[in-house]
């Protein structure tokens, strides 16, 4: 069956960032004056208002800042994935990033817990960074 | 030291509409009705009124709610103070809080602060309303949200709830202690939507929406609007109504920044607002009579609690009786009019209307006996920003 959950919608910006999960590379901004990984896009640090920043790799490991299971139906496409697991994981580089986990049952995930990244191709054309348990 | 603005400006009218599943009538419509009510409460005529400050909802991000056109719908010509308020949750006590400033400083007489807010259809869900459906999809890095299965509010708070419960061992069975106490307060306020009793065992029946929340754990969505006149205290005083004294105001930010450095999700603005509005109050957690705080959801009202400095961190739900739905359980002063939970969901106005009417002392049937100090809560974003008062009948 053809995907037909809502697709990433990339603009001129983040389409660095697409690219490279399609690769299975997760990047972040980094700021260097800041020495500051950022998280999401954003044009200018937050920390001391720089706007010089690289495209780093992150690591992909972190661990669950908090998490939760969706069990109301807001766009049909998620009616036979109900209830998921959704989460919020701080990688190690300092960002905290919205996600799906996978590959864990809703009652062995806990705050706290070790992830990493998996990356999902859920089309030709996009990669989801979703985390699985290390 | 209290600050020398304690007491010298006041609430002196107050006006609220029909309230929840009201169809037929626009963000304008319920506008205009809650300003007629609070000026006939407050005693006072069309021509005094000279300032507006207006907070227009949901219904405002929709393109259907109340601006500066208001002005013009309601015929007034003689305005000093004027302006588009908005930090969400936040805003009504904002509102109060500069037509306060203005008052005291003779910028206007008297300045009507509304909410009003139509986002319910007939035939539509309350979560249609909130949940973002409809809408335009985000682009770049937002648009990873839909696109993992992140939606509405709900989410957002049930993530913030989740790490406050783990972290202090809070089960859902807490949660549905405080979703019963305030639908307790509701079936004695006539202005509430759901007045039916509940007991914790409704409560866990009650579907999940997003897991830790169940149904009842979360606010209602609601047609409706509300307004506050706020004056001086002089001027208040000459007015058939009592009037509900400024103490204490303050407002607290700390935004909501995703980085290991900020802790968020299990602290609100409330430490700074808080501690910025007993100063100015020249009173402290140990004198607060009445709470009325900004319950989006039950877990905002454990944080509030204790950002506010009312328990120690993961101990709110002490305050609260093991079965809230035993007659003889003793029901802590919060919510009293059974909050955005079981009456009515006017964001920041649904605390600062229960407010006023505790401190002025009407409240009918479910009026706390002493209602010396109230502290009210306003909060928005998700614990992005918050907004507090301190109202009590008296001037000093």
């Amino acid at each position: 069956m053809a995907y037909d959950k809502p697709l990433p919608n990339p603009d001129e910006n983040t389409q660095p960032f697409f690219d490279g999960l399609k690769e299975h590379k997760l990047l972040l901004q980094y700021f260097p004056s800041a020495d500051h990984y950022q998280y999401p896009y954003s044009d200018r640090c937050y920390k001391d208002w720089s706007t010089d920043w690289e495209w780093r790799e992150s690591a992909g490991n972190g661990e669950v800042y908090t998490w939760v299971r969706m069990h109301q139906l807001y766009h049909p496409s998620w009616k036979a994935e109900i209830p998921y697991t959704l989460a919020v994981v701080q990688l190690d580089e300092g960002p905290r990033m919205h996600t799906n986990l996978v590959n864990v049952g809703p009652d062995d995930v806990h705050v706290g817990m070790r992830v990493k990244v998996a990356f999902d191709d859920i089309t030709d054309e996009f990669t989801l960074p979703k985390f699985e348990p290390i | 030291m209290s600050d020398p603005i304690r007491g010298q400006t006041a609430i002196c009218g107050l006006g609220i509409t029909e309230m929840g599943k009201v169809y037929g009538h626009d963000a304008s419509w319920f506008a205009g009705e809650a300003i007629k009510l609070a000026m006939e409460d407050a005693g006072l005529q069309k021509d005094d009124l000279d300032g507006l400050l207006v907070n227009p909802g949901i219904t405002g991000m929709m393109g259907t709610g109340i601006g500066i056109p208001l002005q013009n719908y309601l015929g007034l010509r003689n305005l000093r103070l004027l302006n588009h308020m908005n930090s969400y949750g936040a805003t009504a006590s904002a509102m109060v809080q500069y037509a306060a400033m203005a008052v005291h400083h003779g910028m206007a007489n008297y300045v009507a602060c509304v909410f009003s807010d139509a986002p319910l259809q007939q035939g539509g869900s309350a979560g249609a309303a909130y949940g973002g459906a409809g809408r335009r999809g985000p682009s770049g890095m937002a648009s990873l949200m839909p696109a993992f299965g992140f939606y509405g509010a709900n989410t957002s708070y049930a993530l913030a709830a989740r790490r406050y419960m783990e972290r202090y061992g809070i089960t859902n069975n807490d949660l549905g202690r405080v979703s019963v106490t305030q639908r307790r307060y509701a079936v004695d306020n006539p202005h509430a939507t759901m007045r039916q009793p509940l007991t914790l065992e409704d409560y866990h029946n009650s579907r999940w929406i997003v897991d830790p929340f169940h149904l009842l754990d979360c606010c209602l969505v609601s047609n409706g609007a509300v307004c506050t006149i706020v004056t001086t205290a002089d001027r208040a005083r000459d007015l058939p109504s009592s009037p509900a004294y400024i103490w204490g105001m303050g407002q607290g930010h700390p935004g909501n920044l995703p980085h290991a450095e900020v802790e968020t999700g299990t602290t609100s603005g409330a430490v700074i607002a808080g501690e910025t509005a007993f100063k100015m109050a020249g009173v402290g957690p140990d004198d607060v009579d009445i709470c009325e705080f900004y319950d989006c959801y039950t877990y905002t009202v454990l944080r509030t609690i204790e950002d506010y400095g009312l328990a120690k961190p993961g101990e709110a739900i002490g305050l609260y009786p093991e079965d809230p739905a035993d007659p003889e359980a003793e029901l802590p002063l919060i919510n009293t009019g059974g909050g955005q939970l079981s009456s009515y969901y006017m964001w920041g106005m649904t605390p600062v209307s229960e407010g006023v009417i505790q401190a002025r002392g009407s409240g009918g049937d479910r009026q706390i006996a002493k209602h010396d100090i109230v502290l009210c809560s306003g909060n928005g974003g998700t614990l992005d920003t918050h907004g507090t008062l301190i109202l009590s009948p008296n001037a000093n």
